[in-house]
């Protein structure tokens, strides 16, 4: 344990989607967390690299991609402005939508994690069938499984 | 430029490989095969150069139904050299694939194909080609003919009974199946999936006795993990060599088998629910750790493969073991 980097928890990450589980998420720490000082959250979504199998042309990808960049922005304000209506100061909440090349949602979230020094994960729970998850993935039970070091909250 | 095709010389090329009867007393030649359909038998292709006498169109068995027909797949013969060549011809298909109850969005990639293809081009255990676009710019894929059956018949048909296949033909199928394993690795090792993992997506070839993944031209919509379908293809597979066929519960009803009393819901595939996996209880002689790798593809697993790696590992072991 001796040398083991040990981060500070009251630096939050919010892993966000579109999905209402994501929604509960942000919502928890802004009831538990909003008003009290110390507490710095960062709301984070991984963009994915899209596969360019899916699209006829690069310049098709290019368009997909900025089209679907301006809508997270959109969620990603909505989101901080929920955190800053139930008490966080503005400059507590940051909001981040890196582009990635993701076998792995968990693992680009807990990539990010690392490299950021965040003490918390937060995460909603997407709510799958054991099929579904079974065949492709569960990030909430991922990121349990592998995070080290941080704490993580996953809401129902 | 676009070298002019006389029908004489079609004639005379086509006369190399094929009796006088079956040479076409005309032929129609195609440079670009954007509608398929229109790509019958005795027409001639042209792409990159090369001219192609086009067969049958190839077919596939559907779960034991009627063949079906696949238009946009051509067997050929490269008059070049007579040598026997499918040629993918492009059919841009997108469509929601069911597997139990979940839905997910799957499209034909030719661009992915001819990816791998490139990439796989020294592995033994995929099938080899090239692509080549044809005058309009349609991806065309033109693959080797691999002389061999799909491994579900080669299995299936060996006229003995399951201990025999068990204890004399099993370990070798299973060695065989771990280079596919480490095949598949490799593809996702560098960043690609083979998309449609299926019993008859591999081939026995006979000339070389590899057995060779076929058919990479899925790509799948993936979410957490993007190989946890091709992963649930190898399991299933897995499990039918081990049971040399697919253990279902109404045939075992059919047989009145003793072991029926004690399956139970944990005991089945996690999707195809008629399919038993905990294999052991049909089959006692099955070992311990054999049968523990099946069971994580059951309905009462506790703990999914993450990757091909973890499989590969527990096989392995069980392997050396052995």
């Amino acid at each position: 344990m001796t040398g083991e980097k040990k981060f500070s928890n009251k630096n939050i990450l919010i892993a966000v989607d579109e999905s209402e589980n994501a929604r509960r998420a942000v919502f928890y720490v802004a009831e538990l967390l909003g008003g009290i000082e110390g507490f710095e959250v960062t709301i984070l979504h991984v963009i994915p690299l899209p596969e360019e199998d899916f699209f006829p042309t690069a310049s098709e990808k290019e368009k997909w991609l900025s089209q679907y960049r301006v809508k997270i922005d959109a969620m990603l304000e909505g989101y901080r402005q929920i955190l800053i209506a139930a008490g966080f100061h503005p400059n507590a909440v940051s909001v981040r939508s890196p582009t990635r090349y993701c076998p792995s949602m968990a693992e680009c979230i807990l990539a990010e994690r690392d490299e950021r020094e965040y003490g918390t994960i937060v995460v909603g729970r997407q709510g799958l069938s054991r099929t579904e998850e079974f065949i492709f993935g569960s990030i909430s039970s991922k990121i349990v499984t592998h995070a080290r070091n941080c704490t993580v909250w996953v809401v129902e | 430029m676009t070298e002019y095709l006389s029908q004489n010389d079609l004639r005379e090329m086509t006369s190399r490989w094929l009796p006088p009867h079956k040479i076409p007393c005309r032929f129609r030649v195609h440079r670009d095969t954007t509608e398929f359909f229109r790509v019958e038998y005795d027409d001639v292709v042209v792409l990159g150069g090369q001219t192609y006498l086009i067969r049958h169109n190839a077919k596939e068995l559907r779960f034991g139904l009627e063949d079906e027909v696949k238009f946009w797949v051509k067997r050929a013969i490269d008059l070049t050299d007579g040598s026997l060549k499918i040629l993918k011809l492009v059919f841009r298909e997108r469509f929601v694939a069911n597997i139990g109850d979940i839905e997910f969005e799957c499209l034909r990639s030719p661009r992915k194909e001819a990816r791998i293809l490139n990439l796989v081009a020294d592995s033994p255990n995929f099938m080899h080609g090239f692509s080549v676009e044809d005058e309009r710019g349609n991806l065309v894929r033109v693959l080797d003919f691999i002389k061999g059956d799909p491994l579900s018949s080669h299995v299936q048909r060996m006229d003995i009974d399951h201990q025999t296949y068990f204890y004399q033909f099993f370990p070798d199928v299973l060695d065989h199946f771990m280079d596919c394993l480490r095949a598949i690795y490799f593809l996702h090792e560098h960043g690609e999936k083979h998309g449609d993992i299926r019993r008859d997506h591999l081939l026995v070839d006979s000339d070389s006795g590899h057995y060779r993944w076929i058919d990479f031209d899925i790509n799948y919509r993936h979410r957490e993990n993007i190989y946890g379908y091709d992963l649930f293809g190898l399991g299933n597979v897995l499990v039918f060599l081990v049971g040399k066929g697919d253990l279902l519960l109404r045939d075992l009803k059919k047989q009145g088998h003793p072991a029926l009393s004690t399956l139970d819901e944990e005991d089945l595939n996690m999707v195809f629910n008629n399919r038993v996996v905990n294999l052991k209880k049909i089959y006692p002689y099955i070992p311990d750790s054999l049968n523990r790798v099946l069971m994580h593809f059951s309905k009462g697993t506790t703990w999914f493969y993450e990757n091909t790696a973890q499989l590969l590992e527990d096989l392995e072991e069980l392997r050396n073991a052995a």
